[in-house]
């Protein structure tokens, strides 16, 4: 709960004070009080610290903060935090994009720890509509608008989806409560024997689509390239890492209820999965611009992790938040890379990278590090996310898991262009590359999460 | 433990250095392990069993940091502590990529040296996928304009055979006991046939890739031909092992009951295989391209002889893995220095080379003579064991593959008259020091193990016992 009031504040107190100031001068303040957020999120997990004044204002009912939850926000405000650290803009005044970030992050730590479908609704409208707004941030940018239309009709669509199938949970079940909605299909199925009522499938499959609109899986992903490629690029990576982590998060929590019913969804679900990974992983093969084959390949990132809605069981979700953690640091990674460049060479398709390696091999280094990582090749720490999540749905879903690796091998095809441009091509210009601090901040974590990833693992779990 | 780290830790010094670099440091540095490797020796007790010399909890509590040390892995570590040294000392040009290819050759021994000593399966493709890292910045360094097909086409092959083990893999471990990685959890696995053909199918294909037998082989030869010379000489010497050893130290121990499945097919596919390099490199005209394809047909003898689950056949095949590591690494060799001070490697355009370099001339025809088996050469008694344990086998497959004899004598000696003897088109500079001294490295190589073999299957001979034992257990069809 101090995470709220803390982002919350933090926010509102940065819109005063920074109105007419330069952005990138209160990036450091920002950044700041997330990571004091994803601090203090550890350490009320641990309990170092003890906030139960301020959880107790809110019913039990309502949102609960279990040490998971805790975890999971700190993650989702670390990764904004390093969002915010390595796209630093210096030539945009005022601070509201930055704030209607951290507002918007107050949405997903909703989505996060909802007890009650109206609290997650809430958090799907709190993190949806700042960013409706930042998605349109570039008003003179005819793309920008665009995505900012797009985004926001698709999300319209599907919060209505999503509002409809809850009510008919609520017409099925009789409760909105996560932990009493569950326990009527479960009985009625595991006892009696007896069918699922339709209003209640048919609620869990509405549910199921608004979120999974959010998470932008096949064929609800039509949106995701055109806004990822029209948005500002923080926006972008905000959207491909802290919206889709938390979705997938509030999808988890949500069809985790029903895991008693679980034969009733977890059909489609794979099938979901499975034309997820392909498609999105065969797109991405044919694009040209970074942030389509970036786009494209959240998505294919999209498929891995409903492999992991599907086997999820309440105890493994530390493979979520592993695989969160990996995904987010090599998405941040690579799309500030491909940010920086972007700004010296005014070209958002491969021919930017051309040359970087003689140019900046360090960044170059980095830039090999991050891509090795999304595409999940050992000692990076997107290998090790992929291993688990594989290993522990093997005995389950053999097919999903051979459908997986295809999907990986395929990857290989695309996240090797960036290498390829980056190394084989000459380039003109040489980029101007700010923050490379950061940059070798973020390679050592997926280093250190990818060698060592059971210290990681057994500190937090 | 100290043969991964310093490697690393020298390929990080390296990098920090730049031009600063000596290349004989890297060299003494890149050698170092073999001191820790004597050392490992001394740890070996008579029972040849794999013992563990580090452990430690890695990914979780059972995916564990395990390496272990016995004959076999001493061999490997042997060849390829030898190697890479050489490869540093000699194999790297002198001009702007030296840098790079020095570190991404320590980065490459470290990870080879892990594959060698890895005891947990995970730990084993970490490393697998690790070595392939580097070896693909090696290739990608010689920028030719198709580089990148190549070089994506070569890990794409790799790649998916990788996935294909990790895919066994983790099906064998969730059916541990103890829900373990390591290797005699693994290998405690009851399987039935079904289960055993088709986990073996997925490792098989990993190295069968690697190795390459044939249907696996068309990312071989361009991949060889387009790398420079330093990576040419790592894939060939010791990367084509790690399949080799792999089918041995994984293969056979981890799905005993599918080899009699897999066995006619993969000997008959590398009987095919020892023809088909041969009779193509008969033609070729790229001195590389034609080494690559007599390795593809050596390589292919060595798999058959694995695969006749004779302890004949298995040691001289560990022989023939170590000693065309040492041929082909000095074929390359000479071919680089050809190359470095003629411009190029097309025999048309060579001829009389050995008028101004007598040296050079010596040691290609002795390199030369251990590649064609010729007795009293590294190379004879490694084939003469491999021809007999596949003529016990099938007399009618060791006839064919008897044929790579002459095959290769026609191709390695017509190779070495068209660039050294005849008409003189080109000019070659003297050799300097370290070239000299890695070619009398490799030529002690070649006549030592010529007069001594029974070193080397002294050193492998208990562990390879073991792997025997195993397999009979399994299904006892060993002799």
């Amino acid at each position: 709960m101090i995470a709220f009031f803390i982002t919350f504040f933090g926010a509102v107190v940065l819109l005063f004070i920074g109105l007419n100031k330069r952005e990138s001068s209160f990036s450091i303040f920002a950044a700041g009080i997330l990571f004091l957020s994803a601090f203090l999120c550890v350490a009320s997990k641990f309990g170092w610290c003890n906030f139960g004044i301020l959880e107790s204002w809110v019913p039990a009912n309502m949102m609960q903060f279990s040490p998971e939850q805790l975890l999971f926000m700190g993650l989702l405000s670390f990764l904004t935090g390093f969002i915010i650290l390595s796209f630093r803009d210096s030539d945009i005044i005022g601070n509201d994009q930055l704030a209607l970030m951290m507002f918007s992050l107050c949405g997903a730590y909703m989505m996060v720890c909802y007890q009650h479908i109206v609290v997650l609704f809430l958090g799907i409208e709190v993190l949806s509509i700042p960013l409706y707004v930042l998605a349109g941030s570039k008003k003179d940018n005819i793309y920008s608008n665009e995505a900012a239309l797009k985004y926001f009709l698709m999300g319209a669509f599907s919060t209505g989806i999503f509002l409809l199938g809850s009510a008919f949970i609520y017409g099925g079940t009789g409760s909105l409560e996560l932990e009493l909605m569950g326990i009527k299909p479960s009985f009625m199925h595991a006892i009696e024997g007896m069918p699922i009522p339709v209003l209640i499938n048919a609620g869990i499959i509405l549910m199921g689509v608004g979120l999974l609109f959010k998470v932008a899986a096949v064929p609800f992903h039509f949106w995701a390239p055109d806004v990822y490629q029209g948005s500002p690029n923080r926006t972008t990576v905000f959207m491909a890492t802290v919206v889709k982590i938390s979705a997938f998060i509030a999808l988890y929590r949500l069809l985790n209820t029903f895991v008693g019913i679980k034969s009733n969804w977890s059909g489609w679900l794979s099938i979901l999965a499975t034309i997820t990974i392909l498609w999105g992983n065969l797109a991405a093969m044919i694009q040209q611009n970074v942030k389509r084959t970036l786009a494209y390949s959240s998505i294919a990132h999209a498929g891995y992790l409903l492999i992991f809605i599907l086997i999820a069981d309440g105890t493994n979700a530390w493979i979520l938040w592993f695989y969160g953690l990996a995904y987010g640091i090599a998405s941040i990674l690579v799309f500030s890379i491909s940010h920086q460049l972007y700004n010296t060479n005014k070209d958002d398709t491969f021919e930017a990278f051309n040359g970087l390696a003689k140019s900046s091999p360090i960044v170059a280094i980095a830039l090999v590090i991050g891509v090795l990582s999304l595409a999940g090749i050992p000692i990076s720490a997107g290998f090790v996310g992929k291993f688990y999540l594989f290993s522990f749905a093997w005995q389950s879903d053999p097919m999903l898991v051979c459908t997986g690796l295809v999907g990986s091998a395929l990857g290989v095809a695309y996240y090797f262009k960036f290498i390829k441009h980056a190394f084989l091509k000459v380039g003109e210009k040489s980029p101007v590359i700010k923050d490379r601090g950061i940059l070798i901040f973020l390679v050592l974590i997926i280093l250190m999460a990818g060698v060592f990833p059971w210290i990681l693992l057994r500190t937090f779990f | 433990m100290e043969v991964i780290i310093i490697p690393f830790i020298a390929c990080l010094c390296v990098s920090i250095l730049g031009k600063r670099n000596n290349i004989w440091l890297s060299t003494l540095f890149s050698s170092l392990p073999l001191f820790f490797v004597y050392q490992y020796f001394q740890h070996l007790d008579s029972s040849g069993k794999w013992i563990s010399l580090f452990d430690h909890a890695w990914i979780s509590d059972k995916i564990r940091f395990t390496l272990a040390f016995d004959g076999l892995t001493g061999l490997m570590l042997i060849l390829t502590n030898m190697l890479v040294p050489l490869i540093i000392l000699a194999g790297i040009r002198n001009d702007e990529n030296q840098v790079k290819l020095t570190a991404l050759t320590l980065f490459m021994q470290a990870a080879l040296n892990g594959v060698f000593m890895a005891h947990d399966g995970l730990m084993f493709y970490i490393f697998w996928e690790l070595a392939l890292i580097p070896i693909y910045f090696i290739t990608l360094t010689m920028s030719g304009k198709q580089a990148f097909k190549i070089t994506l086409r070569f890990f794409l092959y790799t790649f998916v055979g990788s996935l294909a083990m990790l895919a066994s893999l983790i099906y064998l471990f969730l059916h541990t006991a103890d829900h373990s990685f390591d290797f005699e959890s693994l290998r405690a696995v009851e399987l039935n046939l079904n289960q055993s053909i088709g986990v073996g199918a997925g490792i098989l294909l990993a190295f069968l890739v690697k190795i390459p037998i044939l249907p696996f082989h068309s990312w071989q030869a361009d991949t060889y031909t387009e790398a420079p010379a330093s990576g040419s000489m790592l894939l060939g010497g010791i990367m084509l092992k790690m399949g080799l050893y792999g089918i041995l130290r994984w293969y056979f121990p981890l799905a005993p009951e599918s080899i009699a499945f897999f066995q006619p097919w993969i000997i008959g596919l590398s009987v095919a295989g020892v023809l088909y390099g041969a009779i193509i490199a008969l033609r070729q005209k790229d001195m590389k391209r034609l080494v690559a394809f007599s390795s593809l047909s050596h390589v292919a003898l060595i798999a058959a002889g694995f695969f006749t689950l004779s302890a004949e056949g298995i040691e001289g095949g560990l022989l023939q893995m170590f000693v065309h590591g040492v041929n082909v690494v000095g074929l390359f060799l000479v071919i680089e220095i050809i190359e470095r001070s003629t411009g190029t490697r097309v025999l048309g355009e060579l001829g009389g080379l050995a008028k101004n370099n007598r040296i050079c001339m010596v040691f290609f025809m002795l390199v030369a003579l251990g590649t064609m088996a010729v007795p009293f050469t590294n190379g004879f008694p490694g084939e003469f064991l491999l021809l007999k344990s596949l003529y016990a086998y099938n007399h009618n497959l060791a006839l064919l593959a008897g044929l790579t004899i002459i095959f290769s004598a026609v191709y390695i000696l017509r190779m070495v008259q068209f660039s050294m003897f005849g008409e003189g088109k080109k000019a070659m500079s003297p050799l300097s020091w370290n070239e000299i001294l890695a070619f009398v490295i490799l030529a002690v190589g070649i006549v030592g193990i010529g007069f001594m073999p029974q070193i080397i299957i002294d050193m492998v001979h208990k562990s390879v016992l073991i792997i025997a034992t195993w397999i009979s257990e399994a299904n006892g069809i060993l002799s």
